[in-house]
């Protein structure tokens, strides 16, 4: 039964992890329809970047996370610019393709450079527990990430929702060609998204980089959690992701809790198609396209 | 010219290529006669890469069904080969045999969750379906977890006889395709394609027509994989599963051409070539392939064959129905 409980509390914080995981690619899928495969490879992106900055710039790991979101930032202008805002208008496909392509190249230039070594970031909060009973333990890092992504959430609905630049966002991925004839440069619109996607991602790969540690081929393993989270939150709802991560995060470790740790991806997995199959829009879904 | 010199001519044309197909079969046929080692593991590969890239071709291209899960059916294959030979001490005819029902059995319950997804969803569907698998191999005891096994059989398999499978293979391959288009078959799969709603309502059985697709394409898939692993003779659930299978046949169909019969022979070549020309780049191929992959993307979205043919409009293999007199 302490089990149970631990299980149930400690998918509920995995579930606030997964949700900045998933917020990024939730958002590029809602205003522009694309699915990106780059996703978890840009996210793992980032962790190298925070790793690298951190050995350059003495150890100031905030430090390195501002440098690293500029440096996303600039990612995702050239990702937007030069590759997929030239094929979006060709239907999902291409587009798809495209993002493919650069998940594949992101993860291979990764492993060309560090091998395949295990690396973590710094944790400072590494072995202290909030909480610490007979029911459950509570470890400071879970609770750090609940809270960041939470934050990081509700400011991205913010944004997306009451600010002008939002309300510009929500106009294109409404309809294209109304938002053009309203003044707006759609193309520039899709850029930012994918900026502000990449930036919120940052924040994924920092709290990833400091809870579980990455590979250079970790990038597709997240991919599919960050997918999961999405399809279950309901593709496009930014509210939806935290839903999303905390059904995936409980279900994985519930299915851990029953089956044995082994096959805790797969039940995660698992319950993924279930939902998939019953109920693609997702729980929360809105903002679909077609 | 009249009408009637046009149409001889392009009879003409016909014979001339179907020669010309006839003599290119007969000379690769006959290629352990006078080709090197070398040549005949590349005609391996570049056959079995024909068809697995005809029949992604056939699901991406045609179907409308981009699938990044079918590595998930190598994976049944080379298991299938594994336990059949090694496990039960059955042969290799025994282990096409199974292959075949188990990827039969397989695509049919898998196809009722997935095929109620549609576009990029099915994609992340197929994905995930492949991924689901490759837990569960790794968690498998019978196939002894991760460490993978040896098919002690496939190690004193001639070259020259896989070649020949293969050449098969990829020659069935590209015929079947070809025939499924020529059939009413085609005309339907076009049909969904150019509108789903208006071939639905003139009588296109849209979930049986893909379903069709679907069970060849993941049969034909999951006998390459018995095929290229009696040449790699070790599986493990890593490589057997992995996303790499995915990525070569995206590359070769995209490379080639997406929805021509042609592009993927050309892609399985070229893919081939490239990958033994980047074995001297160690790390570097994949960045190498994938960038030509992007690049080929935003230029030529059609592939090679799709610029030739919107150049010069020549087709090797045409699907559409000429008129006749």
């Amino acid at each position: 039964m302490e089990l149970f409980v631990q299980s149930l509390v400690s998918g509920i914080l995995l579930g606030g992890l997964y949700a900045a995981i998933g917020v990024g690619l939730s958002l590029v899928f809602g205003i522009m329809g694309l699915t990106n495969i780059a996703h978890g490879s840009l996210l793992i992106l980032s962790s190298f970047f925070i790793m690298i900055f951190v050995q350059a710039f003495g150890g100031s790991i905030i430090l390195a996370f501002a440098i690293t979101i500029v440096l996303m930032i600039a990612v995702g202008v050239l990702l937007q610019g030069f590759l997929i805002n030239r094929v979006i208008s060709k239907g999902a496909e291409p587009a798809l393709l495209v993002t493919f392509g650069v998940a594949i190249i992101i993860w291979n230039i990764l492993e060309f450079f560090f091998g395949a070594n295990f690396f973590r970031l710094s944790n400072p909060l590494t072995g202290i527990n909030v909480v610490s009973t007979r029911w459950m333990i509570i470890p400071a890092t879970a609770l750090f990430n609940l809270g960041i992504s939470t934050v990081v959430i509700l400011a991205l609905h913010f944004v997306i929702q009451k600010t002008l630049f939002g309300r510009a966002i929500r106009a294109a991925a409404g309809n294209v060609n109304a938002a053009e004839l309203m003044g707006i440069n759609t193309s520039r619109t899709y850029i930012y998204a994918m900026c502000l996607a990449l930036a919120t991602s940052s924040v994924g790969g920092l709290l990833v980089g400091q809870t579980f540690g990455f590979f250079s081929f970790s990038g597709m393993g997240y991919l599919i959690i960050a997918f999961g989270v999405v399809v279950i939150g309901g593709m496009g709802s930014i509210l939806g992701t935290f839903l999303g991560g905390i059904i995936l995060g409980v279900a994985q470790l519930l299915g851990g809790y029953f089956f044995g740790p082994g096959v805790q991806t797969l039940v995660g997995y698992l319950t993924l198609l279930v939902l998939l199959t019953l109920r693609p829009q997702g729980l929360l879904g809105n903002m679909t396209r077609k | 010219m009249t009408h009637k010199h046009v149409l001889s001519s392009a009879y003409k044309l016909i014979g001339i290529k179907s020669g010309v197909i006839v003599a290119a079969i007969i000379a690769l046929a006959l290629l352990p006669l006078y080709g090197s080692a070398h040549a005949i593991n590349v005609g391996i590969l570049v056959f079995s890469y024909l068809a697995l890239g005809q029949m992604w071709n056939l699901l991406a291209g045609y179907s409308g069904l981009v699938s990044l899960g079918h590595q998930a059916f190598i994976g049944i294959g080379a298991y299938t080969l594994a336990v059949v030979t090694v496990s039960y001490g059955g042969g290799f005819f025994m282990s096409f045999l199974i292959s075949i029902v188990i990827a039969v059995l397989f695509s049919l319950v898998i196809s009722f969750p997935i095929f109620k997804l549609s576009g990029v969803y099915f994609t992340i569907g197929t994905w995930i379906v492949s991924e689901s698998v490759l837990m569960f191999f790794r968690n498998w005891r019978f196939v002894n977890f991760d460490a993978g096994m040896n098919i002690t059989r496939a190690f004193r398999i001639p070259q020259e006889n896989l070649y020949l499978g293969a050449l098969a293979l990829g020659i069935v391959s590209v015929a079947l395709v070809y025939f499924i288009l020529r059939s009413k078959m085609g005309l339907s799969l076009m049909a969904m394609r150019d509108n789903p709603a208006a071939a639905e309502v003139r009588g296109v059985h849209l979930y049986k027509t893909k379903l069709i697709c679907f069970l060849i394409a993941s049969t034909f898939i999951t006998i390459t994989g018995v095929l290229l692993y009696m040449n790699i003779a070790f599986v493990m659930p890593g490589p057997a599963f992995g996303i790499d299978w995915a990525v070569s046949m995206v590359f070769i169909v995209v490379i080639g051409g997406i929805g021509t019969i042609e592009g993927p022979i050309i892609g399985a070549a070229i893919y081939v070539f490239l990958r033994q020309f980047l074995f001297n780049f160690p790390g570097m191929s994949l960045i190498i392939l994938g960038s030509i992959a992007v690049i080929v993307i935003l230029v030529a979205p059609k592939g090679i064959m799709g610029a030739i043919h919107g150049k010069f409009g020549f087709e090797l293999f045409s699907v559409r129905r000429k008129m006749e007199d």
